[in-house]
C-alpha cells in the first residue's frame, strides 16, 4: 500500500497541475538558468513551468515553418521527452525560449528533409518560411485607404528575405535580443543579427516613408 | 550616439526602446515617459516607431488547441515513464486513475450535500449567508483631481468630474469598483481578480495598471501593464496586453489600436497633453482640467490642430502657449474663458 500511495503523489502532481498555479507562483520570479537547473534535478514544477510557459509559443514558432500541425506536435513532444530524458545531465541554458525555438526548428527541419527527401536544401532555400505582415491596427497602415500603397506595402514585405523576416519577427513578434536572434540563426557573432536586422528594417522604411 | 539624435531606424533597432513597445514595466516606462517630456520633438518619430514594431506580426499561425495542450502534455509525462523503466503497473494505474478520483469526488460531495442537508439547513433553516455591503461613493468635481486608496492597497486615480463607488471593506474574493467618468487604476495583485463597471462593461484583472474612460457614448481601456479582460453587455470577451487600447462605441462596435501612455494617462501625472488636438477637444480638456466654461469669438480654420504639453502649469500659462502658437488672443473673467481670433 505505501509504495502505490508514493507513487499516486508524484503522478497526480504530473497530470493535474496544468490548472494549477503553484508552478507560476513558485518559478516567475527566478531566472532561466534557476528553473533549468531545477529541471535538470528533477523538478516536476520546473517541468510544468516551462511546459505552461513556452509550449503556445513554440507551436506558433514552428507554424512558422510548415503549416503540418500534427508534424509540429510530434516534433515539440519529442523535444521535450528527450530533454526529460536528458535530464541529470543537461547543459545549462540561460536563455529557455530561445534554446527551445532552435531545437524545435532544427527538429522540424530535419523531419522535413526526412519527409520530402529534401536532401542538403537548407531553410534558405524555402522562401514560403516565416511570412510577414503589417497589421492592419497599425495608425500606419490605417491612413491608407489608397489600394495602390497597399500593393507597394506588399511588395516591400515580399522584398525582405526569408532571414531578414525570421530575424525581424524574432525581435519584435517574440521580443527577443540580438544576441538570442544569433543564437537562434547560428551567426556566430551577434554583429551579423544586428546587420540583418538593419538591413530588413532599411527595406522597411524605404516603403512606410512612402505613406 | 544619443537618443535625442536617432531616426525611426535607429528606435526601431533599439533593444531597450523596442523593450518598452512590447514589454513596458515600472523602469524602462518611466525612463521613455521622461525623455519624451523633455524631447517634446521627438514624439512624433517615437510614436511612428513604436506602431511600426507594434505592427509587424507572423502573417499566418496555428495556434495551438487547448486540446493538443493537455494531450501533449501526458504524451511527454508518459513517454518519460515508459523509458526509465517504471513498473508497467504505472501504466494500467495512470489510466485508472481519473476514474477513481472522479468516483472519490462524488462520494464526497454526496457526503457532504447530506451533512449540509440534514444538519445545518435542518437546524438553521433561512439565514442570509451574505451580510450587507457597505459602499463609499466618491466624486471629484471638474478641475479637480484626486488619489484614492482602496481597502486592499490598490489606487485609483480620479480624473475631474468622475466618480466612483466601492465597497468600504473587499469581502475576500469581491474587489470591485464602478466607475463614471475616467479613472487610472493600479492594482495591487493579492490572488483575487479586481473587476471595474463603466458603461454595462465589466473590466476584469488581477493586477494591473490601464486607464479607464468614458466619453460621450464612447468607452476607452487603455492597458499599461498586467492583462486585462474585458467582457461587454452582449457576451463580447476581449483580452488587452501591454501598450493595447480598446475602444467601444455607444452601439457596442469595438477596435484595438496602439497609444501614446502619456496622452492617455498623463493626467495623473499632472501632465496636460494636446496632440494635433481640435478646438473642440483643446475645448473640452480645458474645461474639464480647470473647470471652467471656454467659448471661441470668431472663427478659426477648419484644419486648426493644436499639439503641446505642459506639466503641472497654472491655467494662464495654458492659455497663453496655445494661443502664442496659433495667433489667438484670450480672456479670462472668473471662470469664463473667451478666445478669439484678431485676424
Amino acid at each position: 500500500m505505501k509504495p502505490e500511495k508514493k507513487e499516486m503523489l508524484s503522478a497526480s502532481h504530473l497530470v493535474l497541475p496544468l490548472n494549477e498555479s503553484e508552478s507560476l507562483l513558485k518559478f516567475e520570479s527566478k531566472t532561466d538558468e534557476e528553473v533549468w537547473n531545477a529541471f535538470d534535478r528533477g523538478n516536476e514544477l520546473a517541468f510544468n513551468y516551462i511546459y505552461r510557459v513556452h509550449v503556445k509559443a513554440m507551436f506558433r514558432y514552428g507554424s512558422q515553418i510548415t503549416c503540418d500541425s500534427g508534424l509540429i506536435k510530434d516534433c515539440v513532444q519529442n523535444i521535450f521527452i528527450q530533454l526529460r530524458d536528458k535530464r541529470g545531465s543537461l547543459n545549462s541554458v540561460s536563455h529557455i525560449k530561445g534554446y527551445l525555438f532552435k531545437s524545435l526548428q532544427r527538429e522540424i527541419i530535419r523531419k522535413l528533409r526526412k519527409e520530402t527527401k529534401l536532401g542538403r536544401d537548407g531553410m534558405d532555400q524555402k522562401e514560403t518560411y516565416f511570412p510577414i505582415t503589417l497589421s492592419h491596427e497599425s495608425i500606419l497602415i490605417q491612413r491608407e485607404k489608397d489600394e495602390e500603397i497597399r500593393q507597394e506595402v506588399r511588395n516591400a514585405l515580399k522584398a525582405l528575405t526569408v532571414r531578414q523576416r525570421q530575424a525581424i519577427l524574432l525581435l519584435y513578434e517574440e521580443g527577443m535580443s540580438y544576441k538570442e536572434i544569433a543564437d537562434i540563426m547560428e551567426f556566430s557573432e551577434v554583429k551579423s543579427a544586428r546587420k540583418i536586422i538593419y538591413r530588413g528594417l532599411a527595406t522597411l522604411k524605404g516603403i512606410l516613408k512612402k505613406t | 550616439m544619443r537618443y535625442k539624435d536617432y531616426d525611426t531606424i535607429d528606435f526601431l533597432s533599439d533593444e531597450f526602446f523596442i523593450q518598452w513597445v512590447k514589454m513596458p514595466d515600472k523602469n524602462n516606462r518611466h525612463f521613455w515617459e521622461k525623455w519624451m517630456q523633455q524631447h517634446p520633438e521627438k514624439r512624433e518619430t517615437v510614436l511612428e516607431a513604436a506602431s511600426i514594431i507594434r505592427s509587424v506580426k507572423y502573417a499566418h499561425t496555428i495556434e495551438l488547441s487547448d486540446e493538443m495542450y493537455v494531450e501533449s502534455f501526458e504524451t511527454i509525462i508518459k513517454a518519460g515513464n515508459q523509458k526509465s523503466g517504471n513498473k508497467p503497473e504505472i501504466e494500467s494505474w495512470l489510466s485508472f486513475y481519473p476514474l477513481r478520483n472522479i468516483a472519490a469526488i462524488a462520494i464526497l460531495c454526496f457526503c457532504g450535500w447530506m451533512v449540509h442537508y440534514h444538519m445545518i439547513e435542518g437546524v438553521e433553516p433561512v439565514k442570509p449567508v451574505v451580510a450587507e455591503e457597505i459602499t463609499v461613493f466618491r466624486s471629484v468635481p471638474p478641475g479637480k483631481r484626486s488619489v484614492i486608496t482602496l481597502a486592499d492597497s490598490s489606487r485609483v486615480y480620479l480624473n475631474s468630474g468622475s466618480e466612483i463607488e466601492y465597497p468600504k471593506a473587499f469581502n475576500q474574493g469581491d474587489r470591485w469598483v464602478r466607475l463614471k467618468g475616467e479613472a487610472f487604476f493600479e492594482v495591487r495583485k493579492n490572488g483575487y481578480p479586481f473587476s471595474v463597471f463603466a458603461r454595462n462593461t465589466e473590466i476584469k484583472v488581477l493586477g494591473t495598471s490601464f486607464n479607464v474612460k468614458e466619453a460621450q457614448a464612447n468607452l476607452s481601456i487603455a492597458l499599461l501593464t498586467g492583462k486585462v479582460q474585458v467582457n461587454d453587455q452582449k457576451g463580447n470577451q476581449v483580452r488587452l496586453n501591454p501598450a493595447e487600447m480598446l475602444e467601444i462605441e455607444g452601439d457596442g462596435k469595438f477596435s484595438k489600436t496602439g497609444f501614446d501612455p502619456l496622452e492617455v494617462a498623463g493626467w495623473k501625472d499632472k501632465v496636460l497633453v494636446f496632440r494635433s488636438a481640435s478646438f473642440e477637444e483643446v475645448r473640452t480638456k480645458i474645461e474639464n482640467w480647470y473647470g471652467v466654461d471656454l467659448k471661441l469669438d470668431g472663427k478659426l480654420s477648419e484644419n486648426w490642430k493644436y499639439s503641446g504639453m505642459y506639466t503641472d502649469e497654472n491655467l494662464e500659462n495654458v492659455l497663453r502657449g496655445i494661443c502664442i502658437t496659433s495667433g489667438l488672443r484670450y480672456k479670462i473673467a472668473n471662470r469664463n474663458i473667451t478666445i478669439f481670433n484678431p485676424k
